[in-house]
């Protein structure tokens, strides 16, 4: 496996997400511009130009023609995918911390910060998938995060669920119509954030990812705790592969406390876990810094990482991938 | 002559268009193809870049959409720039081999703790025997004011030629043969000694250079059967060797062959000379 290596950010990236074809990969960094790229060979479609400040987060809707981005810059902003235009600004109080479309694309949510005497929120506006439409200035959804600020939120199938994952170490399930809360469970560790949560191919479940050094399978329906992958490090993302049941962490010794701490050796690689087992099969090096985001391609033929170092990372999974199977796995296709 | 009415220094006008050559193209037999390209740096020196590439061209099914979206204009910081990936975002890392293993930490385990323990062993080679520190007795800050471990005679009584392996055991006056003073069993002029080793297949490498190293011999003398062992005798202050290696066999027939091939074999600048070793009286 040879990944192709992205060094389109001169500083470090924050997020990247696949296209829902899984052909153009899109990337943010703090160094405020938002690069596509075509995932097949690295080349790069263009660059998006507006933004004011490090960028947290990007989200393209399910026909690649509307990108929707967010960052310290208090704004998220909606661009064609084509060609870069900016189409659209929405100004907050706040930082943005988390964008994502709702499974129909019709719906655009948005996670902003805590700060300055503002609670954190999560923002839903309704969105026209066209480029010349004329979008909607007002939410047509807010959800106040009284006890603790949300981090990261997604909705669920159908666009039924707002799942939000909260700094405290808990998750909330709310009604993505009305705004009103059904559940708020401790999934992680008590006061260690969430930083990641990412959805399955049917968005019935999804993966957390928790500086606690742990990832959990969680169900969307009633929160349960499917199954917990245990690490050594604090993480910072983890998806979930379709064809094969794995699932893929990323994190580090976050980049303030490289330099205090001596095991930093083996911390930067994305970890393969078994989605059912639990078990570690195996890693994937490369980086030099923490793993800020690590994205699987829709079709799980590979998945690409994005660093704390500025550079992505492409990989394109090979057969011995592929092929891997547990014995228990392989005694059940002969049968 | 338009060109040059354009430009006012003519020694830039002679580089652009003398100095580099146009790149290139030779297809190879093998179907790769050999770019030459020039370039000039920014400190003005030119550069010459030779590629060898093969191509394969992969053909792939995919969605219409896809294919649309292939054909996309770029834009923003790539825009008019040509098809295809760019060298200054676009690279290849290095080869990852990554195979996917049930209980895999187990097996990282096993690697790391095997790793520990060769470099434990690494470690323990050297001491001093000075201070018993972890380098060489040479470079021992003590070297001037601390006789060697269990040497009774301090290094400043001007007994210069009494090595550390000559000087006499902690016993006191009555008489110690050589082999068993202290500092001789480390290593020395032991010729077979207190063990008894059987040298009938035993050759004695003499006029060995100084620079010659242990792996060396091993090396060249394993072409002729099974070495069980190599001992190349070392000045114990500078670490080169002395000029006479033992090298065991574990087959006469083997270490007779040697002998007969290796002596007179030029090695370094020198020729050896090989025999079988007498035994030790």
């Amino acid at each position: 496996m040879r990944p192709i290596l992205l060094s389109g950010h001169e500083r470090a990236l924050t997020q990247v997400k696949y296209s829902r074809d899984g052909d153009i990969i899109f990337s943010v960094s703090k160094d405020h511009v938002i690069c596509a790229w075509f995932s097949i060979n690295g080349e790069r479609l263009g660059t998006y130009h507006g933004h004011q400040g490090a960028l947290w987060t990007v989200d393209v809707d399910p026909s690649t023609t509307l990108l929707a981005s967010g960052g310290a810059d208090n704004t998220i902003r909606l661009w064609e995918v084509k060609t870069g235009r900016l189409l659209k600004t929405w100004d907050f109080p706040t930082a943005i911390k988390r964008v994502e479309f709702s499974p129909d694309g019709r719906r655009l949510l948005g996670v902003t910060e805590k700060r300055m005497g503002y609670l954190g929120t999560i923002v839903v506006f309704d969105i026209i998938l066209e480029v010349d439409a004329d979008q909607t200035n007002e939410p047509s959804l807010r959800i106040e995060c009284t006890e603790s600020k949300a981090t990261v939120a997604g909705f669920s199938y159908v666009g039924k669920y707002i799942i939000a994952g909260h700094e405290d170490g808990t998750v909330s399930q709310y009604d993505a119509k009305t705004a009103e809360q059904y559940l708020n469970l401790t999934v992680h560790e008590p006061d260690i954030p969430i930083t990641d949560l990412q959805w399955s191919a049917d968005r019935t479940y999804f993966i957390t990812a928790s500086k606690d050094k742990t990832a959990k399978l969680v169900s969307a329906v009633d929160l349960e705790v499917l199954k917990t992958y245990v690490t050594d490090t604090p993480l910072n993302s983890a998806a979930i592969t379709p064809v094969k049941d794995f699932v893929i962490l990323g994190g580090g010794q976050a980049a303030m406390d490289v330099t205090t701490t001596s095991a930093r050796q083996g911390k930067f690689e994305a970890r393969f876990y078994h989605k059912i087992f639990e078990e570690e099969i195996g890693r994937v090096r490369g980086h030099f810094g923490p793993l800020n985001y690590v994205a699987v391609h829709p079709e799980g033929t590979g998945y690409c990482s994005g660093g704390e170092d500025g550079y992505v990372r492409v990989h394109h999974f090979d057969k011995a991938y592929f092929d891997f199977l547990y014995e228990v796995e392989r005694e059940q296709a002969k049968i | 002559m338009s060109k040059v009415a354009g430009r006012t220094d003519w020694a830039e006008e002679e580089d652009e268009d003398i100095g580099i050559p146009p790149p290139q193209i030779t297809k190879n037999k093998d179907g790769t193809e050999t770019i030459v390209t020039y370039h000039i740096r920014e400190d003005g020196k030119k550069v010459k870049t030779t590629r060898r590439i093969k191509k394969t061209v992969i053909k792939q099914v995919v969605n219409p959409r896809v294919a649309e979206r292939k054909q996309w204009a770029k834009f923003g910081n790539e825009k008019g720039k040509a098809a295809g990936p760019q060298t200054d975002t676009t690279s290849v890392a290095e080869n990852i081999v990554f195979r996917p293993m049930a209980n895999w930490k187990a097996s990282a385990d096993d690697k790391s703790e095997h790793e520990k323990k060769k470099a434990a062993v690494k470690d323990a080679k050297i001491k001093c025997r000075i201070c018993s520190g972890d380098h060489w007795t040479t470079k021992c800050p003590f070297k001037d004011t601390m006789a060697p471990e269990g040497a009774d005679t301090p290094a400043d009584l001007g007994l210069d030629d009494a090595e550390p392996a000559g000087g006499l055991g902690a016993g006191g006056s009555s008489y110690v043969p050589p082999h068993l003073r202290k500092g001789g069993a480390g290593s020395g002029e032991r010729m077979g000694g207190k063990y008894e080793r059987d040298d009938l297949a035993t050759l004695r490498v003499t006029n060995v250079s100084e620079f010659a190293e242990e792996g060396d011999l091993r090396d060249m003398f394993s072409r002729f059967g099974h070495v069980t062992r190599v001992f190349l005798a070392k000045d114990r202050e500078t670490q080169r060797a002395k000029g006479f290696a033992f090298v065991s066999f574990a087959d006469r027939a083997d270490a007779a062959k040697a002998c007969e091939k290796m002596d007179g074999y030029g090695f370094g600048h020198l020729i050896l000379r090989v025999e079988f070793a007498r035994k030790s009286t």
